[in-house]
């Protein structure tokens, strides 16, 4: 069950996991999963906590190695990869971290400003400084890029954390749990402002999430994950018709 | 219990190790060397003025009270140059930046750690040990030493209004007599050996900061064992490097 992922158009996949083993102090986390995600598509990995959902995207940046088989972006396994290769490979990832992660010592203006001084050698500070600022009106904090992280709410923050992961304009965004610890409302609108980057920029998404309904929204395919396994992979619609009483559990709107 | 302390130390040393070379390698994050010069420099300076011009007053008040029973209160202001020089400002100076910058790095770092900071600034192809761990470590070296002169200068204030107070002793014949008979082995490799401490705080506190996965209350370890160890570590190694100084200037050993 846990092979079962999209092989079709893997030449044309961003990213390729390969029957990937990743396990923590003895305890398997993910168990030869395999599944790949074509360019411009929005995949939703869904499953209960501690499943290995945030392990898979940490596997695809490269903050974590597989214990065994291939974790593949833009076709570059990501275990081979020299720091100068794994860093044009980063320069087209962004990374929305479930706490959104903002450098706490440093202003929202500094925080989007980080990834263009390090992984985008050909910008002058003034183009920096414009293309923080027009990150940070693209998420409706364009008044707020003077403030510290701790001076912002939690939506706010996580607003900032997706300005943070797309200030290089990324060609891959990952997502780990976008809707965590947010109301309805405001968890609305990070999922509206994931649409538009999909929509405008045609970005390869992958997200995290516990929320069916926002993934619903977003994804054009899900990956269900249980027990360190792929329970199932496709589209919404095809998963809808599976008569699986364990999936339906994840998937079920309810 | 001893193969776990003896595999701790092995960590830390490895660690302190990395530390010490790559603060040869490039890029040396300039930016953020100036922002740990200042935090741990400027940030530690009142309270090193402040603990030395005390340490200076109750110091000649108990030095006074024993000599003046064999009328040789004329000696007070080398005693206090002395004792300055030598111990009280290098170790005093150790312990109080142990406090205040091993519990500050240890508990920032941790936060850091648990907030999936430090995996943010990795997602840029930045290296996090560089840029958090390397530039505290050479900051703190730097910084311990220049702190000393200035506890040392405090303590000598100290100890002069304390016996101006007392004696209307002037500020010159203090001073002279303070200076007397004092050479510069006296001041200058007790002053230098804390860079070790300071080498050895920035070390330790980064060790347990940087290493820590366990949450709030990997914080709250993070912290305590900074201090503790530090502390303990840099009065044990406070025994050793005088016992270097007297091998290297025989004459401080009288």
């Amino acid at each position: 069950m846990s092979d079962n992922g999209s092989r079709g158009g893997q030449d044309n996949a961003a990213i390729a996991f390969e029957r990937v083993d990743k396990g923590f102090n003895g305890r398997k986390v993910l168990d030869k999963v395999s599944f790949s995600v074509a360019r411009g598509e929005a995949l939703c990995i869904l499953g209960r906590s501690g499943t290995g959902k945030s392990v898979t995207l940490k596997l695809m940046i490269g903050l974590l190695k597989a214990d065994g088989g291939r974790v593949l972006v833009e076709g570059e396994d990501m275990a081979t990869l020299d720091e100068d290769r794994l860093a044009k490979i980063r320069r087209k990832m962004g990374f929305l971290f479930q706490s959104a992660a903002l450098f706490d010592s440093f202003s929202l203006n500094q925080n989007l400003a980080l990834p263009l001084h390090r992984l985008d050698r050909t910008k002058s500070r003034d183009e920096i400084k414009h293309a923080v600022a027009e990150t940070l009106r693209q998420v409706g904090l364009e008044k707020d890029g003077e403030k510290m992280p701790v001076e912002l709410s939690g939506g706010m923050q996580k607003r900032a954390g997706l300005a943070r992961a797309l200030v290089l304009k990324p060609e891959i965004l990952l997502v780990d749990e976008p809707s965590s610890g947010l109301d309805r409302i405001t968890a609305g609108e990070i999922d509206d402002l994931l649409m538009k980057v999909k929509t405008e920029w045609h970005t390869t998404m992958v997200i995290v999430t516990h929320d069916i309904h926002g993934a619903r929204k977003i994804g054009d395919k899900f990956a269900v994950l249980d027990e360190g396994r792929l329970l199932a992979f496709g589209t919404p619609e095809e998963l809808d018709d599976k008569q699986d009483n364990r999936l339906r559990q994840f998937i079920s709107e309810r | 219990m001893l193969k776990s302390a003896f595999e701790s130390i092995g960590r830390v040393t490895s660690f302190g190790a990395k530390a010490l070379r790559d603060a040869w390698l490039p890029p040396f994050e300039g930016e953020y060397l100036l922002k740990e010069f200042y935090e741990i420099g400027v940030g530690s300076f009142l309270l090193v003025v402040a603990a030395g011009f005390a340490l200076g007053v109750v110091m000649t008040l108990h030095t006074r009270s024993t000599l003046v029973q064999f009328g040789a209160t004329a000696e007070i202001p080398v005693f206090q140059s002395l004792a300055f020089f030598n111990e009280i400002g290098p170790l005093v100076t150790g312990l109080l930046v142990a406090g205040r910058v091993g519990a500050g790095n240890g508990a920032q770092l941790a936060n850091m750690r648990a907030t999936e900071q430090i995996d943010a600034i990795e997602a840029f192809s930045v290296s996090s040990f560089k840029l958090l761990v390397v530039t505290r470590v050479i900051a703190c070296t730097i910084m311990l030493p220049l702190l000393t002169i200035f506890m040392d200068v405090a303590g000598i204030l100290g100890g002069f209004i304390s016996e101006h107070v007392a004696s209307h002793l002037s500020w010159t014949l203090y001073l002279q007599r303070a200076f007397d008979g004092v050479a510069l082995a006296n001041f200058v490799p007790p002053t230098l050996k804390t860079a070790v401490f300071g080498y050895l705080i920035a070390t330790i506190s980064c060790f347990y900061g940087y290493t820590t996965n366990e949450g709030s209350d990997g914080v709250r370890k993070a912290a305590t064992n900074s201090v503790v160890i530090s502390s303990l570590v840099i009065i044990l190694a406070d025994v050793i490097l005088v016992k270097c100084i007297f091998f290297l200037f025989p004459d401080q050993a009288i």
